[in-house]
């Protein structure tokens, strides 16, 4: 297991010198230029030509790249270069990123709550109506784009609705149930939350459900659930304690998965909602050709995926004895 | 010795987007306490679905148990409630299956997989269920039971697996063990020492038994009584001596004529049974085995012949038995 976990780990730089090559070069020779960017389009050639040369821009491709890795080795992961100018790029992502963390996990936390509950109910009562009902809630959440949903989740929920019936001379009106309070991101205990991280957990809730219910339907049809049923045992404890926990383990497997994407935020979702996280932040850096935060947090994602799946690789066990040890 | 189980024209269908399958149609037979009955015949003829509908087992949808009684100590299983076949389930009629490989849940330790039913229908406490799980276990056979007994499926051979699964399904003392083709699975040096285990604990505990299998051979050495079926039918019954002695039915016939015996000539062919068995979902009018059979009369195609008795204690259903007898003298 040691070796196993070494042998991930010494492939880590090799993986993060590709990515960082790749990258950069993106950045440098991608169209764009950040300068420009920031002196708009009127600006004097000479102005850009002199802060071409104070940020080293003017050097070869490998003399920056090496400065870029030097720095970056030392942790320093340069500065932003226009929106947020001359902050350093590690603490702008320090701000933001416990906000898109803490964002993505209510959204699993939401996916799981509701996708495994709805995967369970629909592959134990297969091709029934209620199966029928919720793989259609299914598809129409995961099929509805997040730039239909953003506006009309929002209008539904953080607005009063006045509703009149003339004919039986009735009006009253509900909500707002969300108010949409101006202002900033009041972190994950705030009703704030309940919008951006629903819309975000809709895809989970797809997966799960999906994975959930196929899960159970494979499970309930092995030998082994006959021979719990063959041995008197309640429906209620063959279902929890013989299907239930084979049909969980990919679900394990997603969620570990998932561990890896909880440091990148939606670029869609933070910003309709003014959610201060990582999706804002790329968002920003790349309209503005701020080609550092980008670099780094391509990198932050890369490291996360890697550590989410060995962590994903060891924690398998727990769940399969066959694996635990083998 | 009184009645045990008593069946009484059990059907069972499967209804398919195909059409219905006529899997068990019409299954009577009786079992003795204490008696061993093997029940014979070919993949899909209703040996293990007539079996698994005793227990209700079959999966419903679109399983379905159309007609018929299951009579066991005064019940019948068929119509009772969920929660008095679940108390007979694991406690008074146990089950081996098939597959060991399957048969037991991957992620469950032995102990907790055997002692889950000394819990439900004994009421023991884990303590008790433990110790008494590796009894069971050493009652099987299983060297070193008290170190296995926390270890998962995987780390068991097949055999031992199969050793796991008579322990689970003996933990309870039943009165009736089915034994659904425990020993097909296995290599034939780990199928006689189940056979062993099964006649050593039929012996020291005395329940009866239902040992379904293809394997005539296995039977042979097995069982008071074997039913032979085909197509869902019950086609002879007769005592295990009576049957390879006297076999009246031309099915039966072919399948003692498939056997590879040691004492035939040099270089002489097996003869098997031409053809197929018919669909389960247009079923013949007439006898099942008319199309492989090489007795047949018109008659045959137009009626579906019932048990009648041939000999003593020796049911067989066909037209023609005693033609068959003659013949077979020749």
């Amino acid at each position: 297991m040691t070796a196993f976990i070494l042998r991930r780990l010494l492939w880590l730089p090799v993986l993060l010198f590709f990515i960082s090559l790749i990258t950069f070069a993106l950045g440098v020779y991608g169209p764009g230029d950040p300068l420009q960017v920031l002196l708009g389009l009127r600006a004097n050639p000479e102005t850009i030509e002199r802060l071409r040369r104070e940020y080293g821009f003017d050097q070869p491709f490998h003399i920056q790249y090496l400065n870029y890795v030097t720095n970056a080795l030392q942790g320093n992961f340069g500065y932003s270069l226009v929106k947020y100018r001359d902050q350093p790029v590690g603490a702008l992502i320090a701000q933001a990123l416990p906000v898109t963390i803490q964002l993505n996990l209510v959204a699993i936390f939401l996916g799981l709550g509701i996708g495994v509950p709805l995967g369970l109910i629909a592959g134990l009562k297969r091709d029934s109506w209620i199966d029928l009902l919720i793989r259609g809630i299914v598809i129409a959440g995961i099929s509805l784009p997040i730039i239909f949903l953003n506006p009309v989740l929002t209008f539904l929920f953080s607005r009063r609705h006045d509703l009149v019936f003339a004919a039986a001379n009735l009006k009253f009106s509900i909500g707002p149930i969300l108010p949409m309070v101006q202002g900033y991101w009041d972190g994950i205990f705030s009703a704030k939350v309940i919008l951006p991280a629903f819309i975000e957990s809709l895809g989970i809730i797809a997966v799960m459900t999906r994975q959930m219910r196929a899960g159970m339907i494979e499970v309930l049809s092995e030998d082994y659930i006959r021979t719990a049923r063959a041995k008197g045992l309640r429906e209620r404890t063959v279902i929890l304690r013989h299907a239930m926990r084979n049909a969980l383990i990919p679900i394990a497997t997603i969620l570990g998965l998932m561990m890896g994407g909880l440091v990148a935020g939606s670029f869609l979702v933070e910003n309709w909602f003014g959610v201060p996280g990582v999706g804002q932040l790329a968002f920003d850096a790349l309209f503005a050709r701020d080609y550092y935060i980008t670099m780094a947090l391509v990198l932050l994602i890369a490291v996360a995926y890697v550590f989410s799946n060995l962590v994903v690789d060891i924690t398998y066990g727990l769940l399969d004895p066959r694996i635990r040890k083998a | 010795m009184g009645t045990l189980l008593e069946v009484k024209d059990l059907r069972t269908e499967f209804h398919t987007q195909d059409g219905v399958v006529h899997a068990v149609n019409g299954v009577s037979f009786h079992l003795d306490e204490g008696e061993t009955l093997g029940l014979v015949g070919e993949s899909g003829c209703g040996k293990s679905v007539s079996m698994l509908s005793v227990m209700r087992l079959i999966p419903m949808p679109p399983g379905k148990i159309a007609s018929g009684q299951v009579m066991f100590q005064g019940r019948d299983l068929v119509k009772v409630d969920d929660e008095e076949i679940r108390s007979v389930r694991g406690n008074k009629i146990a089950m081996v299956f098939q597959d060991p490989m399957t048969s037991l849940n991957p992620v469950l330790t032995i102990n907790t997989q055997i002692s889950e039913a000394l819990e439900l229908h004994l009421g023991m406490t884990k303590e008790q269920a433990r110790k008494r799980a590796i009894e069971l276990l050493k009652m099987v056979g299983i060297p070193e039971a008290e170190g296995r007994i926390d270890d998962y499926p995987h780390q068991f051979s097949g055999g031992m697996r199969q050793r796991v699964m008579i322990a689970m399904a003996l933990s309870c003392s039943p009165q009736l063990l089915i034994a659904d083709e425990p020993t097909t699975a296995l290599d034939v040096t780990i199928q006689a020492q189940i056979i062993d285990i099964v006649k050593r604990l039929k012996r020291e505990l005395g329940m009866a038994i239902i040992w379904i299998t293809h394997d005539l051979g296995v039977i042979a050495g097995l069982a008071d009584r074997i039913n032979v079926m085909y197509a869902g039918f019950v086609i002879e019954s007769a005592s295990n001596k009576e049957l390879f002695g006297n076999p009246l039915h031309p099915y039966t016939l072919g399948l003692l004529g498939s056997i590879p015996r040691l004492d035939a000539a040099l270089k002489s062919k097996l003869t098997p049974i031409e053809g197929l068995p018919p669909d389960l979902i247009e079923m013949p009018k007439g006898c099942p085995f008319y199309d492989r059979c090489r007795y047949r009369t018109e008659k045959c195609a137009n009626e579906n012949p019932a048990l009648e008795l041939g000999a003593v204690r020796h049911w067989v259903a066909c037209w023609h038995w005693q033609d068959v007898r003659k013949l077979r003298k020749q």
